[in-house]
């Protein structure tokens, strides 16, 4: 009995971790650190008094917190410098109970009274917190989690789980809150590491260093790989191994004459190696009959839903973007030296210049991902500053990457949503999406009819379900813009979509974005072929070396004699 | 503290920081060649030491002096050890998770297959030496260079007279790495895999032989760290994680990429941290979460090292 709540305790501290780890795609190798925080938190503060459920509270709290903090770091760090992190937190924390025998009590650790009691005269409650209590909460605690998980990765959080895990790069430019989400999610993992250990500590009574070594972090980070990516079983398997671990190890031991902790170190080295080596071939057998019953129904879009979110706006307003007098340096070099450039609503506005002239810095300042250090950006007529795209695409400005950027293997259905979850500007939607509130079921809806829109535009409507290793370069590309179309946004930013199609790609290309000018939107486009240019384009803006050449209709700036010195290399006289 | 007191903490924490730094520049040369961070690193100085004890001395380690015979094969086996080791936890552990047919890294896989090969170390060293810790013969007789072991210094303090040869090997060890890098084909051509493995690749650079170089010298480095720190105290199974994390700490104290940054990080770091071993009402305990707290605060707050430039933003 007190085994099997031991082991449900460790599950919920693995369900944190499988949060940041499997869901959002975050190596964290320092989740026995949050455990310990619980455990030794709850014990210490008990041992000064506190009441049993506030001190596990305010543990919980304050290991959350840390989370938090953490997540303040790591929001901005790669992965791998994310795991070298929180493995260093995990053997600081580690060192740190050992070394200070105040704080952890020793190799002996800490102890309380056990079985546990509740008491509360006024609430007349007096509850003995025997293994069997342990088990019920543990238990009640675990099916909580997997089917919130189950629910919010169906839910707007999934959507940006996908995002972060599969492209956390990209994610930025289709407008999901990274750094928000990157924090929140390491916060929630830490607390629930912390709940966990409160528990275990509630439980068995004792609590000692040796039980918190950076071993529990390699175990729970094992145990959490071993069912994937975003499965909710997989840390139940997890634990399952791993609890059935010790008996295993110490009959080995028993057998070989070793240490039982040594034997446990094999096995857990073993199991790790053996989950590497199957993870992927073990979730791809196992996932398709656990998610069947998942697969949403076939959509059924409401072509009105989204009336007036669609990104359209009436033509005759202020342009959907300006650049003003935009000066970009990189180091020594002016990449911009004082640029103007208008999109319009329902124009396409090519840009073009020779390599290095600055249009792909342009794009990127539009995009808000490049900061000027002289001139202003305006959308729709108000200022905005700030390097961070995520906003941008709120305001209405959404672009594609002038490589073809992928949300890893994600459907392109899915991928398309995780861009129409840019347009909701409403609060708590993973929240209200939880408890299946009225407004969350209205915004599922117009995100799906979002999404279907923008594949409809895009042409891309047959391929929702395929994965994009099937897509040819030019869906890829259409992908893109779907995404970004999706969004909501009033200004598309196109960075050289036409490079590497056929001819009849490029037609197709030509007409979708055509269209999307027709139908109101505004296409910034950065482009090399002159001649889907002049197809297309409203108007040309040719740059050189970091400055404006011309502006005008592709015929007035094709008539253009600096143009064509700068473009042809001839001399304007001959 | 005294002055004395100082000149001993600056000295025995220079000859803890020239480990450091060797542990360091292998991380950093790994992970520049890469953008991997090896974090089975640590576990290579323990390895190597470990393992080429037990296959010279046995199970049952003493710390007397060896004989010239046995001398040479430990120090040749250590190094040996650590070279393998490195290699063999490349190909097995990290490279089937980079870039696997066009899907881009798989970064939790290479992690998870670090501290496994970490772990498997550790665990394969810990069934054959089951004892907390174990002293090992010194092959390079260090302390035999005053009768009693020891230096007294100007000031009344004393060191053990093992830290001046170690100084003085670290930084021969880095020099030589650093001249290796500069001047040799295959060191021009694992600085040019640094900078840009594509470009690299164009130019008729091999770059796996490169790499693979990268991670062989890495061991090395861990080898002869090995030589230099194992004899000075006993060494447990699982020391080497905090080792490697200490020397991933000093180069990040530099520039991650850096040799020259990794050994400066690692010198600092080990005077720092004996500093705070002699100050007044820090001590042993607080010391030794020295390295740790630093590398957890510096990789959140400059994960390129606090040298590096401010990244640009690039696709």
């Amino acid at each position: 009995m007190t085994t099997l709540a031991a082991d449900l305790y460790l599950l919920v501290a693995a369900y944190g971790l499988a949060l940041a780890v499997s869901y959002a795609g975050l190596p964290v190798l320092g989740q026995g650190a949050f455990v310990a925080v619980g455990a030794f938190g709850t014990a210490q503060l008990e041992g000064h008094g506190v009441p049993l459920l506030v001190a596990v509270a305010v543990a919980v709290v304050a290991a959350g917190g840390a989370g938090y903090v953490v997540g303040f770091a790591a929001a901005r760090l790669a992965g791998s410098s994310l795991a070298l992190a929180t493995w260093g937190l995990a053997w600081l924390v580690y060192t740190a109970l050992v070394l200070f025998p105040r704080l952890s009590g020793g190799s002996q650790g800490l102890t309380r009274p056990t079985p546990a009691s509740l008491t509360s005269p006024s609430l007349g409650v007096d509850v003995v917190l025997q293994p069997w209590v342990h088990v019920v909460v543990g238990t009640v605690l675990v099916v909580a989690l997997a089917l919130v998980l189950v629910r919010a990765d169906a839910g707007p959080w999934g959507l940006d789980w996908a995002a972060l895990r599969t492209g956390p790069a990209l994610a930025d430019s289709i407008g999901v809150p990274v750094q928000r989400r990157r924090r929140a999610v390491l916060a929630a993992a830490a607390a629930l590491g912390a709940l966990g250990g409160a528990g275990t500590a509630v439980l068995q009574g004792v609590v000692a260093p040796v039980d918190y070594s950076p071993l529990l972090s390699l175990q729970l980070f094992v145990a959490v790989l071993v069912g994937g990516t975003a499965a909710w079983w997989g840390p139940a398997l997890g634990i399952g191994l791993l609890a059935a671990l010790p008996t295993t190890a110490d009959a080995i031991a028993s057998a070989a004459g070793i240490d039982p902790l040594r034997a446990r170190a094999v096995l857990t080295a073993v199991l790790l190696v053996a989950v590497l080596a199957l993870r992927a071939p073990a979730g791809r057998l196992v996932a398709p009959y656990l998610r069947r019953w998942q697969r949403r129904p076939p959509r059924d879009p409401l072509p009105d839903a989204a009336a007036g979110r669609d990104g359209t706006v009436p033509a005759g307003e202020a342009p959907l973007l300006a650049l003003r007098a935009v000066v970009v340096e990189y180091g020594a070099v002016r990449a911009l030296d004082g640029v103007d450039v208008e999109l319009r609503a329902g124009e396409v506005h090519a840009l073009v210049g020779p390599n290095g002239s600055g249009k792909s810095t342009a794009l990127r300042v539009a995009a808000g991902v490049v900061a000027p250090v002289e001139g202003s950006v305006r959308v729709r007529g108000e200022p905005v500053v700030g390097t961070s795209a995520a906003p941008r695409v709120r305001a209405g400005v959404a672009r594609t990457l002038q490589r073809t950027a992928m949300l890893g293997r994600l459907p392109v259905g899915r991928q398309v949503e995780v861009g129409a979850r840019a347009r909701e500007r409403a609060p708590y939607a993973g929240l209200r999406h939880l408890v299946a509130a009225p407004s969350a079921v209205r915004e599922r809806r117009e995100r799906a009819a979002a999404t279907a829109a923008a594949l409809d535009l895009t042409g891309l409507t047959e391929r929702f379900a395929a994965v994009p290793d099937v897509l040819d370069t030019a869906e890829q590309r259409l992908l893109q813009v779907a995404r970004a179309v999706a969004t909501g946004a009033s200004a598309v930013l196109v960075d050289e979509p036409a490079a590497g199609m056929s001819a009849r790609q490029r037609d197709r290309l030509a007409g979708i974005l055509r269209r999307l000018a027709d139908s109101g939107r505004g296409v910034l486009l950065v482009e090399h072929d002159m001649n889907l240019v002049g197809r297309i384009a409203d108007r040309v803006t040719v740059l050189a070396e970091g400055r404006v050449l011309a502006t005008g209709t592709p015929e007035a700036v094709r008539a253009d004699p600096a143009v064509a010195r700068a473009y042809l290399g001839v001399p304007a006289d001959s | 503290m005294t002055g004395g007191q100082l000149l001993q903490a600056v000295l025995t924490g220079l000859s803890l920081g020239a480990v450091y730094g060797l542990v360091g520049i292998g991380f950093s040369l790994v992970w520049s060649l890469t953008r991997v961070l090896p974090f089975a690193h640590g576990d290579l100085v323990v390895g190597g030491a470990l393992f080429a004890v037990l296959a010279v001395v046995g199970t049952t380690p003493v710390a007397v002096s060896p004989g010239a015979g046995r001398s040479v094969a430990l120090v040749v086996l250590t190094l040996a050890f650590g070279v393998v080791l490195s290699v063999v936890s490349y190909g097995v552990a990290v490279r089937p998770f980079l870039d696997r047919a066009g899907h881009g890294e798989d970064v939790l896989g290479w992690v998870a297959g670090g501290v496994t090969a970490g772990l498997v170390i550790r665990t394969a060293l810990g069934v054959a030496l089951p004892a907390a810790a174990y002293a090992v013969p010194d092959p390079l007789h260090f302390d035999g260079f005053t009768s009693s072991g020891t230096v007294t210094l100007p000031g009344g303090g004393s060191v053990p007279v093992r830290v001046f040869p170690v100084i003085a090997v670290g930084l021969l060890a880095a020099a030589a790495v650093d001249r290796f890098l500069v001047r040799s084909r295959l060191g021009r051509a694992m600085r040019s895999v640094a900078d840009d493995p594509d470009a690299a690749v164009l130019c008729g650079v091999p770059v796996e032989r490169a790499v693979v170089a990268a991670f062989a010298v890495a061991g090395l480095l861990a080898g002869a760290a090995a030589l230099l720190s194992a004899p000075a105290q006993p060494v447990g199974v699982d020391d080497g994680v905090v080792l490697g994390l200490a020397g991933a700490a000093g180069a990040l104290l530099g520039r991650l990429g850096s040799p020259r940054g990794a050994l400066a990080g690692g010198l600092a770091l080990g005077v720092a941290q004996q500093v705070v071993q002699v100050a007044p009402s820090l001590g042993a305990a607080w010391s030794e979460l020295v390295p740790l707290a630093v590398l957890v605060v510096v990789v959140a707050a400059r994960p390129g090292g606090l040298r590096a430039p401010r990244q640009v933003a690039v696709e």
